[in-house]
């Protein structure tokens, strides 16, 4: 098809282009200059400095430990928040790509009729707003909820479970299920589009059901999957509500600390360093994944 | 249809527990007789959803995100399928790092995110705030996600059935419209129900860019400093819960009916 | 920016645009070199105020005046609300509270209020008319008009008759209590933690330097150990004591008053270290467009007596004008575990706001003392 030039693709990118820079380029570069800046009482000094960088990462002979692991730094607490977002993170995205992966196969190939009711029906329960799921989990885990009064009435346990609640438990379960949505709904789509032909080959040749799943539905389901775990796995590392509405005191990630430095401790430079060394961490473990994984030869390999 | 009742069956319907359980213990606390939700069980009542309807702000609050939200998710996927389209049919020089930066709005903590676009908003455009400064922040937020869901519907998809219909002479919008979109259908629809829920559920950007007409989130987070006021958004949650369930089941009874008139067993 | 030199010019009748770009240059976007436009947001009142608070019967006559009610932008969280009004949104009206009012004068977004406009003035609480955060550097910032106590709430059928013998707030710090009590999430913690070491309040609330980090590291990590959760929203704590999940919590009357209403046993303490009491109020924006008398009106509707009894017998706050605890339900005054509203104000510790830089401070060991947690 003629059309198929870098010019038509061009034209076509254009529109969400557009949106994208008005409203994205500008705070980007906001943000970066700001981390250059420093902050002086109630005043921005606006001379070019790389303190607030030296500060996350200057070195200190007295390690702070945090769980046992030695944080060798003056100011250790960007870099422990860090590294608890990023593990916190890792945990619930994997608990939802576990838990969303045969859902989605059940989408895909198990219903015949009414998908599109499955799809709606599935995020039905994201049309209540965050707030009022968090309480659900809460009333559900709590001192005297759902589980608890459950198992006393059944006499299973004489005395409330305290371990359900505020703890990193329930932060993965609440987050693995505030995230389900967007993590079913891209690998059943990727799902969607395998050619059944391709299976009842496979099924014809002698494959057994596992086989197939794994030499063909798995395979051909990872461009969905990869990106249901990116989608997942990003926005986790800078969620601070869920950690501090059911994480109990420990609840503290790194989106707290620069929430904190933008506002109560008036110190937007050293907010700005803190984000953007986070969204640097963030995009170089993205990349590092999706060379792991080979996504750029899946590409190709799919391109026309 | 046969149905196949094995492990993935009760897998399924362990997921659909796990996911409408917890919430069903919003629409039991919304008629019990207390103003906490704990257990015991005190009574029933209806007087939550008194306080719910004559509480009008959160009904318009209510309102607003619902209009946001079904503008949001549109616009997002009419701006996001050509993209998708081009990162995917075309060869676009440059289309790497376009894409990544396509999905920073990812990475960027939101109340950077937030604050910005208000100064901007503010500042630079001299726009006041309404749900249309809302809605331009949601959308930011919601093409990474409509991009990724709809690219990976469209990638790999034999392009030769788009050529056969420009070899036959259509034109590009009768191909977009008789080939492309059916294609990208299933993509589509997740990724406008996708889009609906992330404006639909957005507290922090929604509250910077909100003038005087609020979201339901920017409301409901507004409400924690007054306990007595929960019942009242637990019986909103309910009914929003309960109510679209219920609609969409309908909307299928219909459907099917309207397939096959006879009533026809499944 | 200088606060004094900012209240000068204040006092002068008005701040300059420069000032309002530097304050605003908080939030740095390299916008802020751009003009301020202003925005047209009509003639009507805009109040920026509590989700809760947006309603009339919070503002008797003034509807009846004015013809309409003002437009209401709400919160949830005093810190979001002061960076939306930094970085630009123009609100007539603002409800801080104490703790957060000088962040707004320092920011260069406050007014002085004349109150020789208001009628309602003379029955506010003496105590209150002059306490800090009403009054910085001798100029009237914020019109006093909902306040509270902190104290600690407990489950009288759960806790250790030893406590209710003897209240302290040593039960924060004490690991016979861990996760059986929750604390506000606020760097209190730390100075209550030392006033239970012995020092007075007077002596903790502006403690800065080795000492305060030497209080976070006794006091601050003990108490983010015991807490359950620190709460950060009045409906957290309470259904949490509801439930019998913690049997004693830093509380407002509030929540004394929801529970006894719901027949849960609680009793509110007056700990042996002192009883604290906040309050919160109307500050005037120097970024509204709206005519200053609709603001002033405003003000002073809220400081009815009427306003009082409604927010007394309807949310358990207390109000500043004094005749409104005359005008509301004894009973429902009682339930707040107040006696005699004049004394508790008179002898309870009324919370004050250390200098900027140490405020500061405190914010970073708070957050830092939460993160090193284990």
């Amino acid at each position: 098809m003629a059309s198929r030039s870098p010019g038509t693709g061009w034209r076509l990118l254009a529109p969400a282009l557009i949106v994208m820079v008005v409203t994205l380029a500008l705070p980007l570069a906001a943000l970066i200059l700001l981390s250059f800046w420093s902050q002086n009482g109630f005043e921005i000094d606006r001379s070019f400095t790389l303190s607030n960088y030296w500060r996350i990462v200057e070195p200190s002979s007295q390690p702070t430990y945090w769980f046992g692991i030695p944080f060798p730094f003056a100011y250790p607490v960007p870099a422990i928040l860090i590294v608890k977002s990023l593990l916190m993170a890792l945990v619930a995205t994997a608990a939802v790509i576990l838990l969303a992966w045969p859902m989605a196969y059940f989408l895909a190939f198990r219903v015949t009729r009414g998908k599109v009711v499955w799809l709606v029906l599935l995020t039905i329960p994201f049309w209540t707003s965050y707030l009022l799921r968090v309480f659900s989990w809460k009333i559900t885990l709590g001192f005297n909820g759902a589980i608890n009064s459950g198992l006393m009435a059944l006499g299973v346990i004489d005395a409330p479970l305290e371990f359900l609640l505020y703890n990193p438990v329930a932060v993965t379960i609440t987050l693995a299920h505030s995230w389900i949505a967007f993590a079913v709904l891209p690998i059943y789509v990727s799902m969607e589009k395998i050619d059944r032909s391709l299976l009842e080959a496979a099924a014809d040749l002698g494959d057994s059901r596992w086989q197939r799943l794994r030499r063909v539905t798995l395979p051909l389901s990872m461009p969905g999957t990869i990106a249901a775990t990116l989608l997942v796995f990003i926005p986790t590392v800078g969620d601070y509500v869920t950690p501090a509405l059911v994480g109990g005191p420990g609840g503290t990630m790194i989106g707290s600390l620069i929430q904190q430095l933008f506002t109560r401790q008036d110190n937007a430079p050293m907010g700005a360093a803190v984000s953007i060394v986070m969204m640097l961490v963030i995009a170089a473990l993205a990349g590092l994944f999706l060379w792991a994984v080979g996504y750029a030869r899946m590409r190709r390999r799919m391109a026309p | 249809m046969t149905r196949r009742i094995d492990g993935l069956f009760w897998y399924a319907v362990l997921f659909v527990l796990f996911l409408y359980g917890p919430m069903m213990l919003m629409p039991l606390f919304s008629v019990n007789d207390s103003n906490f939700a704990t257990f015991p069980l005190q009574g029933f009542t209806t007087r939550h959803y008194a306080a719910m309807a004559a509480n009008d702000s959160m009904m318009a609050a209510l309102r607003n995100s619902l209009v946001l939200g079904l503008g949001v998710a549109v616009v997002a996927n009419v701006l996001a399928l050509p993209a998708a389209l081009a990162l995917t049919r075309y060869r676009v020089p440059g289309s790497g790092p376009i894409l990544a930066f396509m999905m920073l709005p990812l990475v960027v903590p939101s109340i950077v995110l937030g604050v910005a676009l208000l100064v901007i908003a503010i500042r630079v455009f001299s726009i006041p705030l309404s749900l249309w400064t809302v809605a331009a922040g949601h959308l930011v937020i919601c093409i990474p996600f409509a991009v990724t869901v709809l690219m990976s519907r469209l990638e790999g998809f034999d392009p030769s059935l788009e050529e056969a219909s420009g070899d036959l002479g259509a034109s590009g919008i009768s191909t977009f419209l008789r080939v492309t979109l059916p294609l990208a259908m299933p993509g589509v629809i997740s990724s406008l129900l996708l889009c609906f829920i992330i404006s639909f559920d957005e507290f922090v950007i929604s509250f910077f860019l909100t003038g005087t007409q609020n979201t339901l989130p920017v409301f409901l987070f507004s409400q924690l400093r007054f306990p007595n006021r929960l019942p009242g958004t637990l019986a909103l949650g309910s009914l929003i819960l309960v109510g679209s369930a219920i609609l969409v089941i309908l909307a299928e009874v219909i459907r099917r009916r309207g397939v096959k008139p006879e009533g026809g067993a499944l | 920016m200088n606060r004094l030199k900012f209240l000068d010019k204040m006092s002068q009748g008005g701040i300059s645009r420069r000032d309002m770009l530097k304050a605003s240059a908080a939030f740095g976007v390299g916008s802020v070199l751009l003009p301020r436009p202003v925005l047209a947001q009509g003639n009507s009142l805009v109040c920026l105020t509590w989700g809760g608070y947006d309603v009339e019967d919070y503002i008797p006559g003034f509807k009846e005046k004015h013809g309409s009610i003002p437009s209401f932008s709400v919160f949830g969280g005093e810190e979001e609300a002061l960076a939306k009004v930094r970085a630009g949104f123009a609100a007539d009206v603002m409800h801080p509270c104490n703790y957060s009012v000088q962040r707004f004068v320092n920011a260069g977004l406050a007014k002085e209020i004349d109150t020789s406009r208001l009628s309602n003035w003379k029955d506010v609480f003496p105590a209150l008319q002059t306490a800090e955060g009403v009054m910085i550097d001798g100029k009237v910032v914020m019109v006093p008009a909902d306040w509270g106590n902190s104290s600690i709430a407990y489950r009288p059928d759960l806790i250790d008759p030893a406590f209710v013998a003897d209240p302290s707030w040593g039960i924060f710090f004490d690991d016979a209590y861990a996760g059986k009590v929750s604390m506000l999430d606020n760097e209190l913690l730390i100075q209550i933690g030392a006033m239970v070491g012995g020092m007075t309040y007077d002596e903790v609330y502006a403690m800065s330097g080795e000492p305060l980090a030497e209080a976070a590291r006794t006091w601050g990590a003990k108490g983010v150990n015991v807490s359950r959760f620190l709460w950060t929203d009045a409906s957290e704590v309470q259904q949490a004591m509801a439930s019998g999940e913690i049997v004693a919590a830093y509380a407002w009357n509030d929540l004394v008053k929801n529970l006894k209403a719901e027949g849960i046993p609680v009793e509110y303490a007056i700990p042996k270290e002192g009883l604290f009491t906040w309050f919160c109020g109307l500050t005037l924006l120097n970024s509204g467009a709206a005519d200053e008398q609709l603001a002033y009106d405003f003000v002073d509707a809220w400081l009815s007596p009427e306003t009082g009894k409604l927010l007394i017998e309807g949310s358990g706050y207390g109000h500043a004008n004094m005749k409104s605890f005359e005008l509301a339900d004894p009973a429902e005054v009682a339930a707040m575990g107040l006696t005699d509203p004049v004394a508790v104000m008179r002898d309870a510790i009324l919370f004050r706001n250390p200098p900027d830089e140490v405020q500061n401070e405190l914010n970073r060991v708070w957050t830092d003392t939460k993160a090193l947690k284990q």
